[in-house]
C-alpha cells in the first residue's frame, strides 16, 4: 500500500517536472568553448551550418558564444524581490531597467529584452533564479541581483555559467572581496560614503558628540560602523550605537533612549522608510536640536514629501551626480509616464537599475560580432572583462569606472542638504 | 422557479466581481500573454494584443457558464444553455459598469496610477479592446454573455446520454484498473509491487539529476530538503500532536553550524562537511531538548505561540549588533565550502541531488521505523488524547520531548546541507514564513505519512517554481490555491490511515471475513 | 531493556524537569532585578522624561495591539482557530483610511475652493473614515469566514489555519498588486497631524503626547468596552458565549449557529478595520505588509493574556506595547532585541502560568 503510493507520488513528481522541463531542457550551455544556439523550437543543436559562420572569438572564449538567429531576441536577466515585503525595491528598479532596455534600442537588428524574475531577497530564491537564468542560453547578463543574501548565493551559480553580474543595489562589502569574476556592482557602497561623511561631521559641521542608528540590514549596519568607526579615530565621541527593527513606524523609543544621550547629530545608516520616521519623530522625542545625516539611501524626493517642514536641514551622502543632467529629466519623465509615478517613491535606487541594465547593454554591443551567416554571437568571456573593464560610462546616478574587483562606483560623495524643501549641495 | 433565475445570476454577480478584480490586478494581462506565448506569439511589451486579452475573457465566461449550468442541475441542456447565459449575462453586467468606469477615466484622461497601479491608459484601451468605451463596454458584455451561454451548452453536453455513453468504458477501465492496484497491495504480488516501485523511483533518482539541467536539480534539491523538514515536522505534529510554529529555528542551528564551521569568515575553522553535518545535527537535537524542557506542560496553540517566539527570537539574535561577531549578523555567512568525498569534492549540483536524495531516503527510512516503534504508539496515543496516554502510563513528558528532539535533528540535517549548497545563509532565510511553509507543506499533503509529506513538499516548493510564468502573481495564485486545496481536500492530498491496533479475536474475526470475501 | 539510549536520556530529562521550572524562574527574577538596579539606581542612564516618553509610546502601540488581539480572541474563542488572515483584515482598513483621506483631501470646498474637506470638517472626515474602514474590513472577514472558513468547520483543526495562511498570502498579494507596493502616507486633517500634540516640560526637556495617540488609546478603550459589555450584556453575547461553550446544544436552544459566528466575524473584522483606520493616522505608513507584523504581536498579546478572554487580551495588548518600548531600557539591552524581550516575557509567562495571564474563559473546552 505505502510503496504504491509513494509510487504514485513519485511519478507524479517525474511527469510534472519532465513536463515543465521541456522547453529549458536543451539547456546546459557554456561548457568552454561550446557553442549553444538559440532558438524558440526544440532544435537547439549546433547544425553544422551555424558552426561555419562561426567567428573565430567563439571558439577561443573562455566561457563560449551565445548565439542568437535574427529575429531572436537578447535577453538581460534580472533577480529581484517582486513579492513579499521588499517587493517595492524589486517593482521600482526593474521599471528603471525596463525604461533603460527601450533607450537602447537594437543593435544590428537584434531586440534586448529585461527577465525579471522574482527571488523574493533570499539565498533560496536568489539561487533558484540563477539557476533558472543559467539554464536559459539567451540569457547573456544579470543585472542583479537586489539583496546581497540573494547575490551571495547567485554568484557561484553564475560563475560556474560564465554570466556577468552588475548590482544595482547588493551593497554587502565582501561581494567583492571574495574573488569574484563575473560580479561588479555600481551601487555606492560603506567604504566609500561613511568615512568621508565621518569627517564632514567632525570637520565641517563640528561635531563631537554623534549618535549612530542603523536599520539592522547589512546596508545600514555597514555604513553606521565605518561612519562610527572613523568618527571615534578623528577624536569624536559616539555616545550610543542602536538598531531599529525595520519595517516599523514608531521609533520614539529608541529616539527616546537616544535624546537621553544628549548627541549633537544623528547618523542613520539605511532607506528612506525608516529615515523619514526617524526625523518625523526626533521633533517630538527631545531631538529637535540634533542634526539628521543620512546616506544615498535616505536621498530622494521621497524623504522631502514625507518629511515636510521637519526634514529641513537634513544631511545626506550621494553619489557624484551631474546635477539634474538631461537625461535624468528624461529618465524621470518616461517613468512617470510609464508607471504613473514619480521615479524614486517606490526605493531610492531607480536611476541604479536604469544605470546597471544600460550599461550592461552598452557592454554586450562592445562585444557582439554578427556572423558570416547572419546570427549575433556574444562571447561570455569576453563580455565578463568588457563590463569588468568599464571606463567612465556616463550613467544617470554616476559615472561608473569598475576596479580590479568589480566595484563601479569609486569616487568620493558629494553631500547635499535639505534646504527649502529641496535637495541642494552642501556648504 | 425563483431559485432557477436567481442562483445563475448570483453566480454570474461573483464571476462579476472576480473578472473586475482580476482585471484590476492586471491579471488578465498576464494570462493573455501567456496565452499568446503557448501560441508562439513573441511578447515583448507587458501588454498583448486584443485578441488575447479578448480570450481571456472567453475563458472566464465560459468556466462561468459552465459553473451555472452545474449548480442549476437542468436536466435539459436547454436549461443549462439558459442558466449559463443568465450568469454570463449578469457577469457582464458587472463588468460593463467597471468598463463604462474605466473608459470615463480614459476619455477625460484622468490618470489614477498613484491609486490603482495597473489602470494606464493603454490598458485601458486593451480592456476596451480598443474600441470606444460604451462599445467597448458592450462588447465585454456580449462575450462574457455569451460565452456563458457556450458554457451551459457545453456542460449540458457532457451531462447528456451521448458523452455518458463514450465516457463509460473509460470510467470502467479506469475503475477496474484502480481495482486490481488495489489487490496489488495485498498477498504476495505487494512484495513484488514494492521492488517494482523502489527499483522505478531508484532509477528516476539516479538518472533524473543527470539529464534535466541545474534549474531543475536544483528545485528538486529544495523539495527534498523540504521533504526531510516535512518529515521532522511530522514526528512532532503529526505524530505526537504538538503544534510548532518555529520549527525553521531548527533549520536555522544547523545551517549556521555547518556554516561557522566550514566558511573563512568569522573563525576559518573548515572543519569540512561532515562532521559539521553531524554536529549540525547534534546541536538541533539539543536546541529541542533545551526548549522543551520548560514547555512541556503547555498544549495546542500554547505552544504554537511559544515556538513561535523562539523561532524570532533565534532570528532577531542571529541578526543583532550583538552578535554580529559570532555569526556575521545580517550579512549572514559566505562562501561555506562544499562537501568531499573521498578526497575529492563533491559539490556539483548533481552530487547534491544524490546528496540529498540519500537524505530523504534516510530520514524516510527513520520515520517509518520510529513510527511503528514504542515511542511511535506512545506518540499517537499522546496526539489522541495525552490525558488518557498518561492515565495509561505513558510518560507523556518524555515522549513529548523526544519528539521535539528527533523532529529538530531532522531540521539540523536539512539545514545544515542547505547552507553547504546554496554556500550562504543570512537571518533572513529562516524567518517566520518558512516555519508556516513547512507546517503548510505537511497539512496539504496529509498529516502524519511519508507519500503526503513529499507530495506536500512538492506543492509548497516545487509549485512556486512551476508559477513562475505567473510572474508577480505567482504568490497570489499560490495563496489562493492553498485555500482551494484545504477546502477541496481537508484531509490533506493524501490523507492518512489511522494505524489500526488490533486484539487477536477482531484480528481472527477480520481475517475470516476477508477470506469469506475472497 | 526495551528502551533506546534517546528516551533514557528524555527521561533522565524529565526527571530534572521537576526541579527545572523554580531553577529557571530564580535565574530570570535575578537577571531582571540585576538588570534593573544597574539602569535604574547606579547608572541612571535615562531621566524620567525618558520613562514617560518610553511608557507613553508604549501605551499607544499596546492600544493597537490589543484592538486587534481582540480579533483573535473572539474568533479564537468560538470556532478554536487561529484566523492568520486577521492582519491582512486590518491592512485593508488602513489602506480605505488612505483612500478616504486622500480622496477628501482632493474635495475643496470653502469660499475659494481652497480649503481641503479632510481640514474643513476634520470631526466628519474621521467619521467616514472609521465607518468606511470598519465596514471594509468587517465586509472582508465575514466572506474570509464564508469562503475559507465555514466548509472546514468541520474538518481536523490544523485545516482552517493552512487556509487562512493561504488567504493571508492572497491578501497580501492582491493588495500589492491593487495598489503597488509604494509606501503611503495617510494625510491626515490638521487636527489630528502627526507629530503636534500637547507639550510640556520635564527636566527641562519637552515631552510631547501626540494628539493621534490619545486619540487612538481612547478610542481603543471605548470599543473594547463597549465590545465587552455587548458580549457580556446583551442577547448577541449571550449566544456567542453558548456557541463558544457548545455548538451543538446552542443550536438546540434556538441559537443560529452560522449567523452568530458570521456576527462574531464582522465584529473582529470591524475592530481590526478601526485598527486599521488609527494606525493609519497615528503611524501613517501604509502599504501591503502593514498587517503582518501587529498581526503577530496582537496574536502573541493575546495569547499571553489567555485566548479566548476578552480583558485578558486587552491586559496583553497593553503589556506587549509596554514591554516593548521599556523592556529595553529598563534592562539596558539593544532596542534591537525589544522583540526578544517581548517573546522571552511570553515563554516565561506561559511556563508559569500555561494558559496566559488571566487564563481562558470565553470557553472552557479545547479540542
Amino acid at each position: 500500500m505505502k510503496a504504491a503510493r509513494i509510487f504514485v507520488v513519485l511519478m507524479f513528481m517525474f511527469m510534472m517536472m519532465t513536463a515543465c522541463n521541456a522547453a529549458p531542457a536543451a539547456a546546459e550551455p557554456n561548457s568552454p568553448g561550446s557553442v549553444t544556439e538559440v532558438s524558440g523550437s526544440d532544435s537547439a543543436t549546433t547544425s553544422p551550418d551555424a558552426a561555419a559562420g562561426t567567428p573565430e572569438i567563439c571558439s577561443t572564449d573562455a566561457h563560449g558564444c551565445a548565439v542568437f538567429k535574427p529575429g531572436d531576441v537578447v535577453k538581460i536577466g534580472m533577480g529581484a524581490p517582486m513579492t513579499g515585503g521588499d517587493a517595492s525595491y524589486g517593482f521600482d528598479i526593474s521599471q528603471g531597467g525596463t525604461i533603460a532596455v527601450q533607450d537602447s534600442g537594437e543593435f544590428e537588428g537584434f531586440k534586448f529584452v529585461l527577465v525579471v524574475e522574482d527571488d523574493g531577497g533570499t539565498a533560496e530564491g536568489g539561487a533558484a533564479v540563477a539557476n533558472k537564468f543559467a539554464s536559459d542560453p539567451a540569457l547573456v547578463a544579470v543585472a542583479g541581483h537586489i539583496y546581497s543574501g540573494a547575490t551571495s548565493a547567485a554568484i557561484p551559480i553564475y560563475e560556474k555559467a560564465g554570466i556577468v553580474m552588475l548590482s544595482p543595489s547588493a551593497s554587502l562589502p565582501t561581494l567583492t572581496t571574495l574573488g569574484s569574476a563575473v560580479f561588479n556592482r555600481i551601487v555606492f557602497t560603506d567604504a566609500r560614503q561613511g568615512p568621508p561623511a565621518a569627517e564632514y561631521l567632525f570637520n565641517k559641521l563640528n561635531v563631537r558628540k554623534l549618535a549612530v542608528l542603523h536599520d539592522g540590514s547589512d546596508y545600514g549596519k555597514g555604513l553606521a560602523e565605518t561612519v562610527a568607526a572613523k568618527f571615534t579615530e578623528l577624536g569624536g565621541e559616539v555616545v550610543i550605537t542602536e538598531a531599529i527593527t525595520k519595517g516599523e513606524t514608531d521609533y520614539t523609543p529608541v529616539l527616546s533612549a537616544v535624546a537621553a544621550k544628549n548627541p549633537e547629530s544623528v547618523y542613520f545608516g539605511g532607506y528612506t522608510a525608516e529615515g523619514a520616521v526617524i526625523v518625523n519623530q526626533m521633533k517630538q522625542t527631545g531631538l529637535e536640536n540634533a542634526i539628521f545625516f543620512g546616506d544615498d539611501g535616505t536621498y530622494g524626493a521621497d524623504f522631502l514629501s514625507r518629511t515636510g517642514a521637519n526634514g529641513e536641514g537634513a544631511f545626506a551622502t550621494i553619489a557624484p551626480i551631474p546635477a539634474d543632467s538631461p537625461e535624468k529629466a528624461a529618465f524621470d519623465a518616461a517613468y512617470l509616464e510609464q508607471f504613473g509615478k514619480e521615479a524614486g517613491t517606490l526605493s531610492p535606487y531607480t536611476w541604479n537599475g536604469y544605470d546597471s541594465v544600460s550599461a550592461l547593454i552598452a557592454a554586450v554591443k562592445s562585444v557582439a560580432v554578427v556572423g558570416n551567416d547572419g546570427n549575433l554571437y556574444v562571447p561570455r568571456g569576453a563580455l565578463i572583462s568588457a563590463v569588468r573593464n568599464l571606463t567612465d560610462f556616463h550613467g544617470i546616478s554616476g559615472t561608473y569606472t569598475c576596479d580590479a574587483v568589480g566595484e563601479c562606483n569609486t569616487l568620493p560623495p558629494t553631500f547635499v542638504m535639505v534646504k527649502d524643501g529641496a535637495w541642494v549641495p552642501a556648504p | 422557479m425563483k431559485k432557477t433565475y436567481f442562483q445563475p445570476i448570483q453566480i454570474g454577480f461573483i464571476f462579476g466581481a472576480v473578472n473586475v478584480f482580476l482585471v484590476l490586478i492586471g491579471f488578465n494581462a498576464m494570462v493573455a500573454s501567456l496565452l499568446a506565448k503557448a501560441l508562439g506569439e513573441q511578447v515583448l511589451t507587458a501588454l498583448p494584443p486584443f485578441p488575447y486579452l479578448a480570450a481571456f475573457t472567453i475563458l472566464l465566461g465560459l468556466w462561468c457558464g459552465i459553473a451555472a449550468a452545474r449548480k442549476s442541475s437542468r436536466a435539459r441542456i436547454a436549461g443549462n444553455v439558459l442558466a449559463g447565459w443568465l450568469s454570463g449575462l449578469a457577469a457582464g453586467s458587472v463588468t460593463f459598469v467597471f468598463c463604462v468606469g474605466i473608459g470615463w477615466l480614459l476619455s477625460n484622461k484622468i490618470d489614477i496610477r498613484n491609486y490603482l497601479t495597473v489602470l494606464s491608459f493603454d490598458f485601458i484601451n486593451g480592456v476596451l479592446m480598443g474600441l470606444p468605451p460604451l462599445v467597448g463596454a458592450l462588447a465585454n458584455l456580449g462575450i462574457l454573455a455569451a460565452a456563458g451561454a457556450v458554457g451551459g451548452l457545453l456542460y449540458g453536453f457532457i451531462q447528456s446520454s451521448k458523452v455518458k455513453q463514450i465516457n463509460q468504458p473509460i470510467l470502467a477501465l479506469t475503475c477496474s484498473t484502480t481495482e486490481k492496484l488495489k489487490r496489488l497491495d495485498h498477498g504476495r504480488r505487494r512484495l513484488a509491487f514494492q521492488i517494482l516501485g523502489v527499483a522505478i523511483a531508484g532509477a528516476v533518482v539516479i538518472f533524473l539529476p543527470l539529464n534535466w539541467g541545474s534549474y531543475w536539480n536544483y528545485v528538486a534539491g529544495t523539495v527534498g530538503l523540504y521533504v526531510i523538514l516535512g518529515l521532522g515536522l511530522n514526528l512532532i505534529v503529526g505524530l505526537s500532536g504538538q503544534l510548532v510554529l518555529g520549527y525553521i529555528a531548527f533549520f536555522a542551528i544547523g545551517a549556521y553550524t555547518m556554516a561557522l564551521l566550514n566558511s573563512p569568515l568569522p573563525y576559518n575553522l573548515m572543519w569540512g562537511f561532515w562532521p559539521a553535518l553531524v554536529l549540525g545535527v547534534i546541536f538541533a537535537a539539543l536546541a529541542g531538548l533545551l526548549l522543551g524542557l520548560p514547555l512541556m506542560r503547555l498544549r495546542g496553540d500554547y505552544l504554537a505561540i511559544v515556538t513561535l517566539g523562539f523561532g524570532e527570537i533565534i532570528r532577531i539574535l542571529l541578526k543583532s549588533d550583538v552578535l554580529t561577531d559570532f555569526s556575521g549578523g545580517p550579512r549572514g555567512i559566505q562562501n561555506i565550502s562544499g562537501p568531499t568525498l573521498f578526497g575529492r569534492p563533491f559539490n556539483s549540483d548533481i552530487d547534491f541531488m544524490y546528496l540529498i536524495a540519500i537524505s530523504v531516503a534516510l530520514a524516510a527510512f527513520v520515520y517509518n521505523r520510529l513510527q511503528h516503534s514504542r515511542p511511535g504508539r506512545a506518540w499517537l496515543s499522546i496526539r489522541e488524547d495525552e490525558t488518557a496516554a498518561r492515565a495509561c502510563g505513558v510518560n507523556t513528558t518524555r515522549y513529548k520531548l523526544l519528539a521535539l528532539a528527533l523532529g529538530a535533528a531532522f531540521a539540523g540535517l536539512a539545514g545544515a546541507i542547505y547552507a553547504s549548497r546554496n554556500q550562504f545563509t543570512g537571518p533572513e532565510e529562516h524567518s517566520l514564513m518558512a516555519s508556516i511553509n513547512v507546517l503548510s507543506l505537511i497539512i496539504v499533503g496529509g498529516l502524519g505519512n511519508i507519500p503526503g509529506t513529499i507530495l506536500g513538499a512538492f506543492a509548497l516548493k516545487g509549485l512556486p517554481e512551476i508559477l513562475r510564468e505567473f510572474s508577480n502573481y505567482r504568490l497570489l495564485t499560490f495563496g489562493a490555491l492553498l485555500v482551494v486545496m484545504m477546502l477541496s481536500r481537508p484531509e490533506g492530498l493524501i490523507p492518512s490511515k489511522r494505524p489500526k491496533y488490533k486484539t487477536p479475536q477482531e484480528a481472527d474475526g477480520r481475517n475470516a471475513e476477508e477470506k469469506n470475501v475472497s | 531493556m526495551n528502551e533506546t539510549l534517546p528516551i533514557s536520556i528524555a527521561r533522565k530529562g524529565a526527571n530534572v524537569l521537576k526541579y527545572l521550572r523554580p531553577v529557571f524562574g530564580a535565574v530570570i527574577l535575578i537577571f531582571i532585578i540585576y538588570r534593573l538596579i544597574q539602569t535604574l539606581l547606579i547608572q541612571e542612564i535615562f531621566g524620567p522624561e525618558t520613562w514617560t516618553r518610553l511608557v507613553i509610546a508604549g501605551m499607544i502601540i499596546g492600544s493597537v495591539y490589543a484592538l486587534i488581539a481582540i480579533g483573535y480572541t473572539l474568533v479564537y474563542g468560538i470556532l478554536f482557530m487561529i484566523n492568520f488572515a486577521h492582519g491582512e483584515v486590518m491592512m485593508l482598513g488602513a489602506y480605505t483610511c488612505f483612500f478616504v483621506f486622500e480622496a477628501l483631501k482632493n474635495i475643496k470646498v470653502g469660499a475659494d475652493h481652497s480649503l481641503a474637506f479632510s481640514n474643513a470638517y476634520p470631526v466628519i472626515s474621521i467619521i467616514i473614515a472609521f465607518i468606511l474602514g470598519m465596514s471594509v474590513s468587517a465586509l472582508t472577514g465575514f466572506l474570509l469566514e464564508k469562503v475559507a472558513y465555514r466548509p472546514l468547520r468541520q474538518a481536523p483543526r490544523l485545516v482552517p489555519l493552512i487556509s487562512a495562511i493561504g488567504a493571508s498570502i492572497f491578501l497580501q498579494n492582491a493588495a500589492q498588486l491593487l495598489f503597488s507596493p509604494q509606501l503611503r502616507d495617510v494625510a491626515n486633517p490638521q487636527i489630528l497631524a502627526r507629530g503636534s500634540g500637547w507639550k510640556f516640560l520635564i527636566n527641562g526637556s519637552s515631552v510631547t503626547i501626540p494628539y493621534t495617540g490619545v486619540f487612538t488609546f481612547l478610542l481603543s478603550l471605548i470599543l473594547l468596552v463597549s465590545l465587552y459589555l455587548i458580549v457580556q450584556k446583551t442577547k448577541f453575547g449571550r449566544a456567542m458565549r453558548a456557541v463558544a461553550l457548545d455548538k451543538k446544544t446552542a443550536s438546540l436552544m434556538g441559537i443560529d449557529v452560522d449567523k452568530t459566528i458570521s456576527l462574531t466575524f464582522l465584529i473582529s473584522g470591524a475592530l481590526a478595520g478601526a485598527a486599521g483606520v488609527m494606525w493609519g493616522l497615528h503611524n501613517s505608513m501604509v502599504y501591503y505588509f502593514t498587517g503582518f507584523v501587529p498581526g503577530i504581536k496582537a496574536f502573541t498579546a493575546a495569547v499571553l493574556g489567555g485566548i479566548g478572554n476578552l480583558p485578558g487580551a486587552m491586559l496583553g495588548g497593553l503589556f506587549l506595547g509596554i514591554i516593548e518600548s521599556v523592556g529595553p531600557a529598563a534592562l539596558g539591552i539593544d532596542f534591537q532585541l525589544k522583540d526578544v524581550i517581548a517573546f522571552l516575557l511570553l515563554i516565561v509567562v506561559l511556563t508559569f502560568r500555561p494558559s496566559g495571564l488571566l487564563g481562558e474563559v470565553l470557553a472552557k473546552e479545547k479540542v
